[in-house]
């Protein structure tokens, strides 16, 4: 086949293909330019998850009469004017190619009128071709209606997913800049029914709550960081509270001047600053938006500009890193017992035993705990279920609250230890539970991050090198990491074959059977670890994992207290480095409430 | 059975086989002691199957014969009864009289035939070695504490125990440290022995062993035993199958540093510094600093990053580089308790090398070897 210039409607159906690759990716745009229109209320309507129909109405600027054709031509636009201004960016579209990208695959029917005209026009275009304008009565603003998406391009309906995907992708990006514009109204109505509304009031906490619900949002912690006079770079957003996480990724969410982006570095930078909060394969839930100089940014990167560059990526990484780590070790609040305690009838001779109490659960939320029968007069088992109140706002000023809101512990007397796993101990303001594997852990995790960060964690040397077998994985592992395992502590040299020798072990381990052993283990535990830390963080945890007491070792009262001293002066002691919690309050109104005192 | 012996002597055999007795068993007959005629002598007889202890304590025989009761109960019945002659009788096979001044009393026991067959002095036939009990409850103490505590590898639980010519040499470790006693037996043997005693054994021996006597070694290691006599007691003990560690290779043969430093200061200095150590996994660190003569410093000192650190000088014989080594501080403690020696000989090479310890008087052969810590 000779090359030939391709026919314009092929070409704008290729261009089209980049921008708008589903109905989500319209929604996008057009919301996008509703929210560059300086709307302050953005209504979005969809039917058949998008696909037969989309509009957005805004009560924006609207298009001037003798525009509105021009706004349906390529790399038409009215945000840039020349090629310095892509540079320094400051609205969220930029190219000019949204408009007749939709128009191209889909039927599309533009009403705007300028709030200084009196009156409004009507234009209708089908696959890309104007095919009537009116003069029509409008209210101030543009509305866009867009119907039978790719009607002219049947390859890329067939890869449309199902209604209810399409209908939950739209409701994401709606949901993202409902979150990024809180000072904006959103309304998004699904098939007639109105899925979110958010309320414009400018306050972050009110848009989480009609984005994620109450659950979600009172354990959100606000943080705010005012751009810095050197680096202009500042934060705004919320962060979910160690309780809060779930299985994916999902609930990360990353704006950049107000621009949704997707970022692997900014995620790594939220899971360094939640590590050992929320438990190894679960992931927080975060909105931020991250203010940067628009000259300190290219967004001109990507097809939906999705992705972004930084000029200064590591110290927008280390901004958000340690504004989040701060906030979390200031405000992470103790793990308060079950929601729902079940009051068990302890008459009833079938009751099971503690031994056969639900397996771990997976969500704090799904937590039951049996604690004690006060005898029913129904002589059957009752429950009884309570929400406690939410936490106190979060103050956005960074002083620790006295109490134990803090980062550490209060003075705790140990009274004994039950099930050789936990550790009792009574406090100014309850009950507390704390389980003796995770407590030693965190003690030890702590201890060696700080004597790594000196370049000085013990290590004991052996009498005589100790060689163990590896797995070609582990060896590996030793190899590239061997810098890392010396700073650990670890003297390890190959020895032939997958064969190593140890020389010396971290001190932690020193009392553990089998030293040599450990070594494997620790290697294994950070092989098999999804934490996205370096590998060093994450040998450093599985070094403390295995040098801490294990839950069915018997400790003396003094081992006890020893240890809750220790955890005592720790920072975020309340979480195990593998995020499980470790330490559980009974508060005084708790046991009160179960004792019917009040 | 009929036979009376006085309260003092029946006490002193019941509380040295006591330590045998086992504390947790499931085989009741084991938390019970042996109590039987031998001559004109009484046996008593405990065991927990990895050691079995056995006393004659003297007596009148008026009828022969043996039974086991609970070791607790007698040990106490008998602890506080007046010092005067006990009389024991047995009526009938679970059952011992026991009378003592106004005292009666009865014991449940369990038929003598259900107690293992303990091997003593008189039934064991093997290569006798016999040495001062002073000298082998020193060697004892300056080895055991170095031996393994965990069951991980059962050989360093245990002390190795060798003859060869006329010296026996005794070795324990436990993976970080060694500690290596050696000392002339007078006689030498006929071919070299050498057998892993577990370190427990040899603690209890080293508590039962009276003063100013000497002991039989017997060795039996056909029958995997190792056996000691003395006086009027026998302690036996199950050996661990193994090879223990070469010690010879693990001292080190040269040295960059030879310090001569006063066993009880270093010891008192080395105490304080691990009060500061405590929280930093004791590391406490010596500094070696060479001058003329005893003009020679030596620096103990610990940090712990939120207590603070501490840092005490010493006077030294130093020969050799200036250096610095970093110990485990409760190692430097358990040897310098038993250095039984005015003054300490310490010989370092690096801060990576071991450190060997030894007594300046030259006449004891101890030596113990300590790994360095790093940081």
């Amino acid at each position: 086949m000779p090359i030939h210039i391709l026919p314009p409607d092929v070409a704008n159906k290729i261009a089209a293909g980049e921008v708008v690759e589903r109905p989500a990716s319209v929604v996008k745009e057009l919301v996008e330019n509703a929210l560059d229109a300086g709307a302050t209320d953005i209504r979005v309507e969809i039917a058949k998850g998008g696909q037969s129909l989309i509009r957005v109405a805004d009560n924006g600027c609207g298009i001037p009469a003798d525009e509105v054709e021009l706004a349906f031509q390529h790399h038409a636009t009215s945000k840039v004017y020349d090629a310095d201004d892509l540079f320094a960016i400051q609205t969220l579209g930029f190219r000019g190619e949204a408009l007749p990208s939709i128009a191209a695959v889909s039927r599309v029917t533009v009403l705007t009128r300028p709030r200084e005209q009196p009156a409004g026009v009507e234009l209708r275009l089908e696959g890309g071709k104007v095919v009537a304008r009116r003069t029509a009565a409008a209210p101030a603003g543009t509305i866009i209606t867009v119907e039978d998406l790719f009607f002219n391009v049947p390859a890329r309906r067939k890869f449309l997913r199902t209604v209810a995907t399409e209908t939950s992708l739209i409701a994401e990006i709606v949901s993202h800049y409902a979150l990024a514009y809180p000072e904006r109204r959103f309304t998004l109505i699904a098939d007639g029914r109105t899925t979110l509304q958010t309320a414009g009031s400018g306050d972050l906490k009110d848009a989480l709550l009609a984005v994620y619900g109450l659950d979600v949002a009172r354990h959100m912690l606000m943080l705010e960081e005012p751009p810095d006079p050197e680096t202009g770079i500042g934060l705004f957003g919320a962060i979910g509270g160690p309780a809060l996480h779930r299985a994916n990724r999902k609930y990360i969410i990353f704006f950049v001047n107000g621009r949704v982006v997707r970022s692997p570095m900014l995620t790594t930078a939220i899971a360094q600053a939640y590590q050992g909060v929320v438990p190894t394969g679960r992931h927080p839930f975060v909105v931020l938006d991250i203010q940067v100089p628009p000259d300190q940014i290219d967004v001109n990167v990507h097809p939906q500009k999705l992705e972004i560059k930084f000029a200064r990526s590591d110290e927008v990484f280390r901004v958000v890193q340690r504004a989040v780590r701060r906030l979390l070790v200031e405000e992470a609040p103790v793990h308060q017992f079950s929601r729902t305690i079940e009051v068990l009838d302890d008459t009833d001779e079938a009751s099971p035993s503690p031994a056969h109490l639900p397996p771990e659960p997976l969500d704090e939320n799904d937590v039951r705990v049996r604690l004690f029968s006060p005898p029913p007069p129904t002589g059957h088992p009752t429950r009884t279920t309570w929400v406690p109140s939410a936490p106190p706002p979060a103050p956005t000023t960074p002083t620790p609250p006295p109490d134990v809101g803090g980062t550490k512990l209060p003075p705790l007397r140990v009274l004994g230890q039950t099930m050789l796993t936990y550790i009792i101990c009574e406090g100014p303001d309850g009950l507390y539970l704390i389980d003796q594997h995770t407590a030693h852990e965190r003690v030890l995790l702590e201890r060696l991050r700080k004597q790594r960060a000196r370049q000085a964690v013990p290590s004991q040397r052996l009498l005589q090198p100790l060689t163990i077998e590896l797995t070609p994985q582990q060896m590996a592992v030793v190899e590239e990491q061997r810098e890392a395992l010396l700073h650990l502590g670890f003297d390890v040299e190959p020895f032939g074959g997958l064969t190593v020798l140890v020389r010396a072990i971290p001190e932690v381990l020193k009392h553990k059977p089998d030293p040599a052993a450990a070594l494997a283990e620790v290697i294994d535990g950070a092989i098999h670890d999804r934490s996205g830390l370096s590998w060093e963080e994450r040998l450093v945890m599985y070094a403390a994992c295995r040098g801490a007491v294990k839950a069915g070792d018997p400790l003396t009262h003094e081992e006890m207290v020893d240890l809750i001293r220790q955890l005592e002066q720790t920072d975020l002691s309340r979480t195990c480095a593998h995020g499980r919690p470790t330490v559980v309050r009974l508060s005084v109104e708790q046991l009160e409430r179960e004792f019917g005192r009040r | 059975m009929r036979v009376t012996c006085s309260q003092e002597h029946l006490a002193r055999g019941l509380s040295i086989v006591g330590r045998a007795v086992a504390t947790r068993t499931t085989l009741p007959v084991l938390s019970n002691v042996y109590i039987g005629t031998d001559d004109n002598r009484l046996k008593l007889v405990a065991t927990n199957l990895e050691i079995g202890i056995t006393a004659w304590v003297p007596a009148q025989v008026i009828e022969e014969g043996a039974t086991t009761v609970p070791a607790r109960l007698i040990e106490d019945l008998v602890k506080q009864s007046p010092a005067e002659t006990i009389e024991l009788e047995m009526s009938n096979a679970n059952e011992l009289g026991y009378h003592c001044a106004s005292i009666s009393a009865t014991i449940r026991g369990i038929p003598a035939e259900e107690f293992p067959i303990i091997p003593t002095s008189e039934t064991t036939e093997g290569d006798v070695v016999t040495l001062p009990a002073d000298l082998l409850k020193e060697m004892i103490s300056q080895v055991v504490f170095a031996a393994a505590t965990d069951e991980m590898r059962p050989v360093l639980t245990g002390v190795l125990v060798k003859f060869e010519d006329d010296t026996l040499t005794m070795a324990a470790a436990d993976g970080y440290r060694m500690s290596v006693r050696g000392a002339s037996v007078g006689a030498a043997i006929a071919s070299p022995v050498s057998v892993i005693v577990p370190a427990r054994a040899l603690s209890e021996l080293a508590r039962i062993l009276p003063a100013d006597t000497s002991v039989d070694v017997i060795l039996a290691p056909t029958r995997n035993q190792i056996l000691f006599h003395a006086d009027d007691m026998d302690l036996v003990s199950q050996l661990i199958e193994g090879a223990f560690p070469d010690y010879r290779k693990i001292i080190p043969q040269t040295h960059k540093t030879r310090t001569v430093v006063d066993t009880g200061q270093l010891l008192q200095s080395v105490r304080r510094a691990l009060i500061f150590a405590r929280d930093a996994a004791n590391i406490v660190r010596l500094r070696f600093e060479p001058g003329n003569g005893l003009e020679g410093r030596m620096v103990v000192s610990a940090q712990a990053t939120e207590a603070g650190g501490n840092e005490e000088v010493l006077p030294a014989a130093i020969e050799g580089d200036a250096m610095e080594v970093a110990f485990n501080g409760r190692y430097l403690v358990d040897v310098l308790s038993v250095m039984h020696s005015a003054q300490t000989v310490i010989e370092t090479q690096s801060s990576s090398h071991p450190g060997v310890f030894r007594p300046a008087n030259e006449d004891t052969q101890f030596t113990h070897v300590i790994m360095p810590m790093h940081i």
